[in-house]
């Protein structure tokens, strides 16, 4: 009988075809944007997601609050006490340092740049890859001797150089009011997604180097924050906040005072927000869904009208209420899911071609294709109810004289 | 009285209060919605549903005091004064009037479109003046053929597919459908014509088909509705032909017509006048009107179909 239906609704809907494809159109529109807007959201978390993962999703930032009104100068850190929480979580930590970072001139010949220097740790390669194409990366033997040795990109070599391989090349540059001579030990290739590309284009400019942190950060000097890199990213949380209590504690502070922001806090705080967002611009899209309802249901209503003889003759025949009632349930019911189908090809299509064109791997999750078709059916059904019951109720005899 | 004892319609009547139409005391309360819902039930069950005794009576049709009141607001129409009728199996009968003698609304009763304000109406040996809108759905289906002036065929729609929908709705199989739809279509002549649609069909094929889908689920009583009316003489002459054959083949056929060329095939003629009977006759097939026919050229088609019809057993 359902597929007796289903038969009688497809040639009901081939007999309008014009007709019966601009109602469709509503919900076409309506689940292909939501589709499309769902599916650009989740690419985005997506995009996020690996961005976070490239930058290390266990990395934390370990500094005083910055809503701590009263900041002493014992709030700051010094590198015994890094080397102490070393001492004392050695077995957590993968990669601590204090996070120098400096901008500064670089000069080679007639060329000046600016640079930024990030100081590190000879074990930063461990925590954050780089793929080195020439030369070797800082050693232990660097940090320790406070050697003026450097790594830097082929971009940022290409820049001060003129040339991508500048191992034993030189240049001179003002850190903290210090003029010194740096040699270039090694240089690496950035691996950019094409979507980070694009994003941010070749660097022509200015330059970016690896320096050890031991220029940067003298013993007695003061630094505001740790850069800290958990070994175990199940336990990340439960150690980093051992860790807030831990200095908190050594500083006598409240450990609310401290502020410990790890890379998968705000990952996390970044996807329910990009998740948020695509929700309410979906439930806007969804209103357009709601509007191509509507419009099922006044097709509907003049089908229940124009075939007025057709369902007296069904009656006539045997069709009890029900019959009727799921007959044209069906066919308001295929007409919506066939614009959902229609409409998840085009939004999904849209999202990926989209997607593909800006090198990015785009996501249509199957579950929200599912739901889109489920709520287009549901759509069709909804709507569908008032014109069914209209034709389901109509007196035989009526039916059978209506010209 | 003696067999349609099975439901007793004085319980659920109001029918019989005066003043108080038996329609409007029906259309409510809980006990036509039980037993409705129980039909539905019922009727699922392969074979024949629950509420239908085993009749073994000769009367088909039998009408008790039946009335018939059209409330059109501002004053109330009496359609039908008390008629007191019976149609035995196997009968061929013409029911005559002029437009207006109530005899619409006999035939919507009869074929369980319409329900009466008063009175019983056993139909197989049940009352069906009681019913609720699906039983009475479902009587149709299983009792009643129906043939329309206007041959009702649905449109876009195979012949095959037409004949077909009534055994659709009583939940037949497809393949039971489809050979069964073929063997009525043969019968009345229509093979080869399974599948063309209803607009590529002549007048005299489209109620062919009708009456094909009207004999679909083997009903005890088909009805028909001026079926002539919008054919000529050659296809009128073919149809009632067909009709007269099936009548010899046993079914119990009621035509309704105000042609007195038309009625002159049936057996038994009921004239009515203002909503009452005022004649009840047996007709003696006339003979003239079978040469008259002859001379207007009658077509092949509807001779042939009838032997072939005969060696299907139906």
């Amino acid at each position: 009988m359902l597929i007796e239906n289903m038969k009688m609704a497809f040639s009901a809907i081939r007999a309008n075809k014009m007709r019966s494809f601009l109602t469709m159109l509503g919900i076409i529109i309506g689940i292909g944007s939501v589709i499309s807007i769902v599916s650009i959201g989740d690419t985005m978390r997506n995009m996020f997601e690996g961005l976070y993962r490239e930058i290390g999703v266990t990395q934390a930032y370990l500094a005083i609050g910055y809503w701590v009104d009263d900041v002493r100068q014992s709030d700051y850190f010094t590198l015994d006490e890094m080397e102490r929480i070393k001492e004392i979580f050695g077995d957590e930590i993968a990669y601590i340092d204090s996070r120098p970072y400096v901008s500064a001139d670089a000069v080679s010949g007639r060329t000046t740049i600016k640079f930024s220097f990030n100081g590190i740790d000879y074990n930063y390669q461990e925590v954050q890859p780089v793929n080195m194409v020439y030369g070797r990366y800082l050693n232990e033997g660097d940090i320790l001797g406070r050697r003026k040795n450097v790594v830097m990109d082929t971009d940022s070599a290409m820049n001060l150089f003129g040339v991508e391989n500048a191992v034993g090349r030189t240049f001179r540059t003002t850190l903290y009011g210090t003029t010194e001579e740096y040699t270039v030990v090694g240089i690496y290739r950035k691996k950019l997604s094409p979507f980070q590309a694009m994003m941010m284009g070749a660097n022509t400019e200015g330059g970016e180097a690896f320096l050890p942190y031991t220029i940067l950060t003298w013993p007695n000097d003061y630094f505001y924050a740790m850069r800290i890199y958990a070994k175990d990213e199940a336990t990340m949380d439960e150690f980093y906040n051992r860790l807030k209590h831990y200095v908190a504690k050594s500083k006598g502070r409240a450990p609310e005072d401290f502020r410990l922001n790890s890379a998968k806090d705000e990952m996390g705080q970044m996807d329910s927000m990009m998740g948020g967002l695509a929700a309410a611009v979906g439930g806007i899209a969804a209103i357009s869904l709601l509007v191509g309802g509507i419009g099922i249901m006044n097709i509907m209503l003049v089908s229940v009208t124009e075939r007025t003889r057709e369902i007296g003759i069904r009656k006539s025949l045997g069709a009890r209420t029900r019959d009727v009632m799921v007959q044209f349930l069906t066919e308001s019911a295929i007409l919506s899911a066939c614009g959902g189908i229609v409409g998840i090809l085009l939004g999904g299509g849209l999202v990926m071609i989209g997607g593909s064109l800006l090198g990015v791997q785009a996501i249509v999750k199957p579950s929200v294709v599912v739901l889109a078709v489920g709520f287009s059916a549901m759509v069709g059904i909804f709507f569908g109810i008032y014109p069914a019951s209209k034709a389901a109720k109509k007196d035989p005899i009526e039916a059978l004289r209506y010209e | 009285m003696k067999l349609w004892n099975h439901r007793k319609t004085e319980d659920l009547g109001g029918g019989w209060l005066p003043g108080k139409p038996g329609r409007k005391f029906r259309a409510g309360g809980i006990i036509p919605k039980l037993t409705a819902a129980w039909a539905d039930r019922r009727g699922k069950i392969p074979g024949l549903p629950g509420y239908i005794t085993e009749n073994i009576s000769e009367e088909l049709i039998r009408l008790e005091d039946l009335v018939k009141i059209y409330d059109t607001g501002a004053l109330k129409v009496l359609g039908l004064k008390r008629i007191n009728l019976t149609i035995h199996r196997g009968e061929f009968v013409a029911i005559m009037g002029q437009s207006g003698s109530g005899k619409s609304t006999l035939m919507n009763i009869l074929g369980c479109l319409d329900r009466p304000s008063m009175g019983h109406y056993y139909l197989d040996g049940v009352d069906v003046a009681a019913m609720g809108p699906d039983e009475l759905s479902l009587i149709r289906n299983r009792k009643i053929g129906f043939v329309f002036q206007s041959f009702n065929l649905i449109s876009r729609t195979s012949a095959l597919k037409n004949v077909e929908l009534p055994m659709t709705y009583a939940r037949k199989g497809k393949r039971f459908r489809e050979q069964r739809a073929r063997v009525l279509l043969e019968r009345v002549g229509l093979g080869k014509r399974a599948e063309h649609m209803p607009n590529e069909l002549s007048g005299g094929q489209r109620q062919r088909v009708a009456i094909a889908r009207a004999l679909a689920n083997e009903p005890p009583l088909l009805l028909a509705d001026e079926p002539t009316g919008n054919l000529d003489t050659a296809a009128s002459v073919e149809i009632m032909e067909l009709f007269s054959q099936l009548h010899k083949e046993g079914t119990t056929v009621v035509v309704v017509t105000h042609e007195e060329e038309i009625a002159a095939f049936t057996e038994r003629i009921i004239r009515f006048r203002d909503g009452m009977v005022v004649s009840d006759q047996p007709n003696m097939p006339r003979k003239p009107r079978q040469e008259k026919t002859g001379s207007a050229g009658m077509p092949g088609q509807g001779n042939t179909a009838v032997p072939e019809g005969e060696e299907e057993p139906c």
